[in-house]
């Protein structure tokens, strides 16, 4: 069924070694796409439809093609911020195989133009930070780095930043203002990184399944490329499945199969008794969807016709055993914790939902509240700064939309359970001597 | 950087069809159709917008999402809806969102009543709150600063304040601390928030979650007035809305002038106006009498005053003038000193600048503006340090090199708080700035310099045409000579700004309070004393009287020994005078009570030309009078009948005595007042004739002194070295302190560490001070501060110094 590319040799021992990863072909696509011209490789990548995996699903060649020409300083940065709950794809993939991706990012500079380069990895990702840097010296002991890489014309400097552990950072503008140095903070759009993004220069902001991916397009040909998966969703994605699920893990898979088959198929689906409740198609971010909609095609389109998205790829599996409530609090919570602040939607919106669930929880809420949440979640969508408030209020308010009476029924019953545990049964009057009855 | 063309364009807002300059960011577009966007984050001055704040959502047709008004540029043909349901609920949702935590104490804040929240919360908002949980808690209030208190839970976390900080007086020390909903605004390291320019944030904040501290309390918006004017404080003139009750003044606003100051003030004129109204002004006049100042009746003073004036006829008075006196008073005064007394010796500058020279760096034809240091391509900053001479241009200059790029070059003695904006920075030894500017000259020429003179030219003529020379008044004729060589004559947007060394020094020496000019910098028959030359003549008994008009030179000028001596001898020593300064206090014969700022009614003459007017906004305080009646009365007293009755029939004199001020009227002058250089009478302007000698460069000034020598001696006068700073309760936690200034090398050398306390000697004189270690300054350098109360630099007459603990 599934053809692996990314994780063609990913249980290799040794992949993480510059050695093993050229046996394994490893750095030869470079070879060819710098024979090409630059036009050739960014041709590649606009015949072979990839779409960003990071979660926005924009098309990568088109987004190369969008840099401005000239003699500026162009920048490349691998987004390597994995935060989203539920995502863990990328770990794998640099962990296990760096050269992968370090390859993808050179032959990506190549193709826009770029010299400098950065891989803006999450602060929690030692070890991958760690291997990465052996990774990186091992490429620029080999060539692949520096001044005129294999004798071609094109140079690359790539350095590894670590992020010290906000969320926000892997939204690109706050990650772009992290790099330079200051409070990762999201920037007004447009400008798009594309025209000014790292030091006002343009840039090229890329997640790391996508770029790791340019190799493997190089290798077979964007047409061949094309071929797999849909006409819209083309190539394989690692999906992360979590949750209920009897194996979770990541697995690649080819784009346009039915969810079912990747959550009861690979995953092994919710333990034996138990039923999907809900889940979350691409990390906890997307708007749920039901278990009527497992046999959904898993591909960006059809997700988004869902009411959902495909993200980045991040399947969360709840089953009949948790309250959504409580799925629900946990995301607001998340989010909450993770808004950076700056506009207002999103601080006070996020804030107001999380308290208005731990009414909920604490017995104290009516279902008024539902309406109001559903209010303050329709508020945010599309009213924020950058896409944070988005991702909390799109999943919680489709939750509230989803499993209103759920919802309903839970608030009743933490009503009573808190009536009952502050009402304390009248004690017995006591006997007082000679007192009148 | 040339300033950018105005395209109009075309777009419909509202159904209505409305021409807006193209680019224009959509909230002030909108203006042009009188369509209001409310906004809290969006201050054009702060630069680029951040869409923070979402309160300025609209609906664009094509737009699938509602777009920020405030970074949104409009284009020829955009279709903008402010009016629909959608618009609506997002605002509405806004300003619900902003509320939520927001303690709604309105009837307690300082703000109720001139508040955006209020106002947009009314106009834009529900009406309501859904909001049922607790709100968030601070501690509160806290003093940022000695200057401003912040009410944390009233904050709307806009950013403003904080972009203000990192961007416009660069300071850096306003960050936002912690994340979502627990963020709030703070110092970096915790430390109070002073800097020159803090209090603008008062003005920025949307909210009254940063408030004044000196006028906390003390007013609600319902019973007070606004008077525009001018603020006297500084050569500046920034233009100031006085907030006035009960006739006195509790506030000062800035008045946004985009010619003179852009909006922002200082905080010594922010919040020195409290000094109006301390019981230690002058408020009466004083005689002295036994050896003592006693307040007497105005006859009496009047009496005395020209009895001992009268005494000095026949050129044995002299006069100066500095501080705020405006161009009516300056100009009476010298019509009385020269009509009257028969004296030629009158004097409103600190350093001697000729007047073949001051004419020849006032030119009209080598005129820069305030502006053009924005937009210039180049702009070199010589012998003068912003921040203290002239405040508000530092945040002028900043904000060229930031958003324009103007490249900077430095020049002075005493390193810089530009320098880290500047693309270069030369230092020569102090008191060399007349040999540098030479060297330039020569530079600029050719002909041989030395290696920084050179490089200074080269930067300004590789970075365009446009270029700003923002120098000293003490700097000279060779000002010119630079400006023509670099072509800057009747150039546009490039040219000369010249700082005078008091607030109205421009207008004072074009009225014709010089030794060597009468009005209009003509010629005089024969040349009076100048200063130092005021200062020899008394002591040596040739001159007996003096007249001081806003200076104290013990205080004010180079020399205080010469001086002591002069006024010492003085038989006669008429002030007009706020403060009972040292040399005031001990000297004085008779003392009138000097105006305040707030109380004037005249003109200044702006560093660039701009003849502004100082608008009285309260009566007198005590029994101060106008100075322009009060030398009316003087001068009938002594022989002359000025028929003064108005300030504005004094300007009517100036203006007819000044050529190239002729027919200026106060209400030409307006409240944005007027260059002088773009009126026809400009061309009267008596431009010089023939070459003005330069001065050779001398190598030896412009290299620090030998290590043998002793230590060459610079001064500076702090922005803060003002008797309305110490006299202010709000700001004298900022007076100065002596300090001597000196590099590290030196002090390893004389065995010296930071914060000691030393001796600062030349020839018996001797001022105590601590060391001030800084890494920037040249060895052989050292630097003490002028215009203190005590230990001034002033009382040190030669360069050479030495240093000893």
């Amino acid at each position: 069924m599934s053809q692996k590319l990314l994780f063609r040799d990913i249980d290799e021992p040794g992949l993480n070694t510059i050695d093993v990863y050229r046996r394994r072909g490893g750095y030869e696509n470079l070879r060819k796409a710098l024979a090409m011209p630059r036009e050739a490789v960014l041709n590649e990548l606009l015949a072979s439809g990839l779409r960003g995996r990071g979660g926005a699903g924009f098309a990568m060649g088109k987004k190369v093609s969008f840099l401005p020409k000239g003699s500026m300083d162009v920048y490349l940065c691998c987004n390597a911020d994995e935060s989203e709950p539920g995502t863990f794809k990328d770990r794998e993939l640099m962990q296990k195989n760096p050269h992968l991706l370090i390859e993808g990012i050179i032959i990506a500079a190549y193709a826009a133009g770029a010299n400098k380069a950065f891989i803006y990895i999450r602060g929690e990702y030692q070890l991958q930070a760690d291997i990465l840097d052996a990774a990186l010296a091992e490429a620029e002991r080999a060539g692949y780095l520096g001044e005129s890489i294999l004798g071609s014309e094109h140079s690359l400097s790539l350095v590894v930043h670590r992020g010290a552990g906000a969320y926000i950072c892997g939204e690109e503008t706050a990650l772009l203002d992290s790099l330079e140095g200051k409070r990762g903070n999201p920037r007004l759009k447009p400008p798009f990184p594309a025209n000014q993004g790292l030091y006002q220069g343009p840039t090229l902001i890329n997640n790391v399944e996508t770029l790791a991916t340019v190799p493997i397009i190089i290798g077979m040909g964007g047409e061949e490329y094309a071929k797999i998966g849909t006409e819209t969703s083309t190539g394989t994605k690692l999906v992360s499945v979590s949750g209920h699920v009897k194996r979770p893990g990541n697995y690649e898979i080819e784009l346009g199969i039915p969810a079912r088959e990747i959550i009861y198929g690979l995953a092994g689906g919710p333990a034996d008794g138990r039923r999907v409740k809900l889940w979350f198609p691409g990390g906890s971010s997307s708007p749920v969807l039901t278990e009527a909609e497992l046999d959904l095609a898993y591909d960006f389109d059809t997700m988004a016709k869902a009411g959902s998205m495909l993200g980045s790829g991040a399947i969360i599996v709840v089953d009949d055993s948790t309250s959504v409530v409580d799925v629900a609090y946990k995301t607001a919570y998340f989010y909450r914790h993770e808004s950076c602040g700056k506009c207002t939607p999103c601080r006070e919106g996020t804030n107001w939902t999380v308290k208005m669930l731990e009414r909920i929880k604490a017995g104290e809420a009516t279902p008024m509240d539902l309406d109001i949440m559903a209010s303050v979640c329709e508020q945010i969508i599309g009213n924020c700064l950058c896409v944070l408030g988005d991702a909390m209020a799109m999943p919680v308010g489709s939750m509230v939309k989803k499993f209103r009476s759920e919802f309903e029924e839970e608030i009743e019953r933490r009503r009573q359970e808190a009536w009952a545990a502050t009402t304390t049964p009248e004690p017995e009057l006591p006997l007082i001597q000679g007192a009148v009855a | 950087m040339p300033r950018p063309e105005i395209n109009m364009i075309t777009f419909s807002i509202d159904g209505r069809e409305v021409q807006a300059p193209e680019n224009m960011m959509l909230v002030d577009a909108a203006k042009y159709g009188d369509v209001e966007i409310p906004v809290f984050c969006y201050e054009p001055k702060l630069g680029q917008p951040v869409g923070a704040c979402r309160m300025c959502l609209v609906e664009i047709e094509g737009i699938p999402k509602l777009q920020t008004g405030c970074s949104t540029p409009v284009k020829d043909g955009m279709v903008v809806h402010t009016q629909t349901q959608r618009v609506h609920e997002a605002q509405e949702a806004v300003v619900e969102f902003l509320l939520i935590n927001h303690p709604l104490d309105c009837p307690v804040c300082d703000k109720g009543g001139e508040c955006p929240l209020q106002d947009i919360s009314f106009g834009w908002g529900g009406g309501r709150s859904r909001f049922i949980e607790p709100k968030r808690h601070f501690q509160k209030p806290l003093e940022l600063s000695p200057l401003i208190a912040i009410d944390r839970e009233r904050c709307i976390l806009c950013y403003r304040c904080v972009r203000y900080s990192q961007e416009i007086s660069e300071d850096y020390q306003l960050v936002l601390q912690e994340r979502g909903a627990a963020s709030y605004v703070a110092t970096f390291d915790g430390h109070p928030y002073v800097a020159p320019f803090s209090g603008n944030i008062i003005e920025l904040c949307p909210v009254g979650a940063l408030t004044s501290k000196p006028y906390r309390f003390r007013a609600r918006p319902w019973d007070i007035e606004g008077a525009g004017s001018v603020c006297t404080m500084c050569p500046g003139q920034c233009n100031v809305t006085f907030t006035v009750r009960d006739d006195r003044v509790l506030r000062v606003l800035a008045r946004d002038n985009k010619e003179v100051d852009d909006g922002w003030l200082c905080d010594r004129g922010r919040f020195a106006y409290q000094a109006i109204h301390v019981d230690e002004r002058i408020t009466r006049p004083m005689v002295r009498d036994g050896g003592e100042l006693r307040p007497v009746s105005w006859e009496r003073a009047l009496e005395e005053a020209a009895r001992g004036l009268g005494r000095a006829r026949d050129g044995q008075a002299a006069a100066l003038a500095g501080g705020g006196t405006t161009n009516e008073e300056g100009f009476l005064l010298q019509r009385i000193v020269r009509e009257a007394l028969g004296s030629p010796h009158l004097d409103s500058q600190r350093a001697p600048v000729s007047r073949e020279a001051l004419q020849a760096i006032s030119d009209p034809g080598l005129q820069a503006e305030v502006a053009d240091l924005e937009f210039a391509h180049a702009v070199l900053v010589l012998d003068t340090e912003p921040v203290d001479d002239m405040a508000i241009l530092d945040l002028r200059i900043r904000k060229g090199v930031r958003r324009n790029r103007v490249k900077l070059a430095i020049a002075s003695a005493r390193p810089s708080s530009l320098d880290p904006n500047a693309a270069l920075s030369v230092r020569f030894a102090p008191g060399g700035s007349r040999a540098f500017a030479a060297e330039l000259v020569a530079a600029a020429r050719g002909e041989q310099a030395g290696e920084d003179a050179r490089a200074v030219v080269e930067l300004l003529r590789g970075a365009g045409e446009d270029i700003v020379i923002l120098a000293s008044e003490r700097v000279g004729a060779a000002l010119a000579m630079l400006a023509d060589e670099l072509g800057l004559r009747d150039r546009a947007g490039a040219g000369l700004l010249v700082v005078p060394s008091s607030a109205n020094g421009r207008g004072l020496r074009e009225v014709g309070v010089l030794p060597d000019a009468g009005p209009g910098l003509r010629p005089v028959a024969e040349a009076g004393r100048d200063a130092a030359g005021i200062a020899r003549g008394l002591a040596d008994g040739e001159l007996t009287a003096l007249w001081l008009m806003g200076v104290d030179p013990l205080r004010d000028l180079p020399n205080r020994p010469a001086w002591e001596r002069a006024l010492d001898r003085a038989s006669t020593v008429v002030a007009h005078a706020s403060f009972l300064t040292e040399g005031i206090r001990e000297h004085a014969t008779v003392v009138f009570p000097a105006e305040a700022y707030a109380e004037k009614d005249g003109t200044l003459t702006h560093p660039d030309g701009r003849l502004q007017r100082v608008r009285p906004a309260i009566g007198h305080q005590g029994e101060s009078r106008f100075t322009w009646q009060v030398l009316n009365d003087l001068g009938r007293r002594l022989g002359i009948e000025l028929r003064v009755l108005t300030a504005g029939m004094a300007l009517a004199q100036l203006a007819e005595a000044v050529p190239f001020y002729a027919g200026l009227t106060q209400d030409e002058i307006g409240g944005r007042g007027v260059r002088w250089q773009t009126r026809d009478a400009a061309a009267a302007f008596p431009r010089p004739s023939g070459a003005i000698p330069v001065p050779v460069p001398r190598v030896s000034e412009t290299l620090a002194a030998e290590a043998a020598e002793g230590l060459r001696l610079g001064t500076f006068r702090s922005i803060w070295a003002s008797p309305e700073v110490e006299h202010s309760p709000a700001l004298k936690f900022l007076t100065p302190k002596q300090k001597v200034e000196m590099s590290p090398a030196d002090a390893d050398r004389l065995g010296l560490r930071d914060g000691q306390a030393v001796q600062v000697a030349q020839n018996g004189h001797a001022v105590s001070a601590t060391v001030a270690l800084r890494h920037a300054i040249p060895a052989g350098s050292v630097f003490l501060q002028d215009g203190l109360e005590e230990d001034s630099a002033n009382e040190i007459a030669g360069s050479i110094v030495e240093v000893r603990a």
